[in-house]
């Protein structure tokens, strides 16, 4: 048992820097995913809560157009969206493959898909009467979202924003069959290929233990700013 | 003050047109307390909304201060409607931001040069202690206060009461009716309250008008009740009214 554990530290000290340099690749991906989603998921998100049937800035047009987009891009198989994108990722950044940079663009277009549907389901918990308020107070629709809808709705968009971060973490992995890096790429070069069975485990380890502390501060926050 | 003028509202529903407000014409007149009163369904609250723009007439006009609402630009009709006081039947206060914030809440939306202070429509409505509140922490009668306090700090010239007292008990009715009359007794402003409660309308009101599917019944010079008896309390009350 002692000689067993020592082999282990031994293998997981070996071992380790790669664990290290999947997960940092990971966090780029996670990075660019988590950018995408607030600086493009949540206003579109809005947009869509805002130009739907009987809301304030209803738009037939626009709202079919937005929704659309999200229903694609959700619908595909995330591997076939990954495949299909290549040659524009190509386009734009030189190379469809092989850096965690280039396996960003497909993550980030979901990441701005799933976050931009939470949003709008957030938005549509709010009570019609704070639409009310800000209207017969005058508020223009940059007020009404900034000082009544976020202001409202800002627990339940960082529960939303945490259940889709989780979500990126599986869709990251499968960036790893493509060349992209990152902890998928980990699991079938150490798990799948070589059978170093101990030290995938470990990294699941790792990665739960992330999610969970992850899951366990969002929930926190959210608790704390929610006087509902 | 305020002019309907062959005032019409018609919605369509399941392709069958619905008249919700039927040529309306009245005035009401400046520092008026008025009534409108009606079943559910008559088309008070519809017509209550004409007067910020919160609902856009089918044909006919509403003149509000001299100006006609259906030719403003919808940034001179926002601007318009912060001018224009409102309470409503749920109170609508935002349950995220503290009492305090909540009140000051129409200040940062729009500047006014006449805006009273956070302390001062507080201490109006008797809710000083709870400044640093959230609504959660609040009983519906004082979410109202907040909200009459809320529509009064930017010191409006016209005051729109959507069922403000439907959503409370008979004794919290009586504090809410009370804080209004004061509103209207101390303040130079002009009260429009919709309601279906006879009582808060004999208790405010000057002036009645009585709807019916969308039209104007009857104009109602309301003989005023100017003090009902004051309860201290529910208890009080209860014996008072089941006893006699």
């Amino acid at each position: 048992m002692r000689e067993q554990l020592l082999l282990y530290l031994e293998r997981l000290q070996e071992f380790f820097p790669a664990i290290l340099e999947s997960m940092s690749e990971t966090g780029i991906m996670m990075f660019f995913s988590i950018l995408a989603a607030i600086l493009l998921g949540l206003p579109l998100g809005t947009l869509l809560f805002l130009t739907a049937k009987d809301k304030p800035r209803e738009n037939k047009l626009v709202y079919t157009i937005a929704n659309t987009f999200v229903n694609i891009v959700r619908a595909f198989p995330f591997l076939l969206l990954v495949v299909a994108m290549q040659p524009f990722i190509r386009e734009i950044y030189g190379r469809a493959t092989g850096d965690p940079i280039a396996a960003s663009f497909p993550m980030m277009l979901i990441a701005i898909a799933l976050y931009a549907r939470f949003v709008e389901q957030s938005l549509l918990e709010i009570p019609t009467g704070v639409l009310e308020l800000a209207q017969s107070m005058g508020a223009s629709t940059r007020q009404l979202i900034v000082k009544f809808l976020y202001v409202e709705a800002r627990s339940s968009l960082i529960i939303g924003f945490t259940t889709a971060l989780v979500s990126f973490v599986s869709y990251s992995t499968i960036m790893g069959v493509v060349g992209g890096g990152g902890i998928g790429d980990f699991a079938i070069r150490y798990g799948y290929q070589r059978y170093e069975l101990d030290i995938m485990y470990t990294a699941i380890i790792i990665i739960i233990i992330l999610v969970e502390l992850t899951q366990w501060i969002g929930l926190r926050l959210a608790r704390k700013l929610d006087h509902r | 003050m305020i002019r309907f003028d062959n005032l019409s509202k018609s919605f369509i529903t399941n392709q069958e047109e619905v008249k919700a407000l039927d040529q309306i014409t009245f005035n009401i007149e400046k520092n008026e307390s008025f009534g409108i009163i009606g079943e559910s369904g008559a088309g008070k609250s519809t017509l209550l909304r004409m007067i910020n723009g919160l609902e856009t007439p089918s044909s006919g006009q509403v003149i509000v201060d001299d100006k006609d609402l259906t030719q403003l630009s919808e940034k001179e009709l926002n601007r318009h409607r912060s001018k224009v006081g409102m309470i409503f039947q749920h109170y609508n206060l935002l349950n995220n931001k503290t009492v305090e914030d909540n009140i000051q809440l129409p200040l940062d939306i729009h500047s006014h040069e006449q805006a009273l202070t956070v302390d001062e429509v507080l201490d109006f409505v008797g809710l000083l202690d709870k400044k640093t509140a959230y609504p959660s922490q609040l009983s519906g009668g004082q979410k109202q206060r907040v909200g009459i306090a809320r529509a009064l700090i930017t010191k409006p010239k016209i005051l729109l009461c959507d069922e403000p007292t439907s959503a409370l008990d008979l004794s919290t009715t009586h504090d809410i009716v009370q804080v209004l009359d004061k509103v209207n007794r101390e303040f130079d402003m002009t009260v429009v309250s919709v309601t279906h409660e006879l009582d808060v309308i004999k208790r405010l009101c000057s002036r009645s008008a009585l709807l019916q599917d969308g039209q104007l019944l009857h104009m109602i010079e309301v003989k005023n009740q100017q003090e009902e008896k004051g309860y201290d309390s529910y208890h009080a009350r209860a014996l008072e009214v089941l006893q006699s």
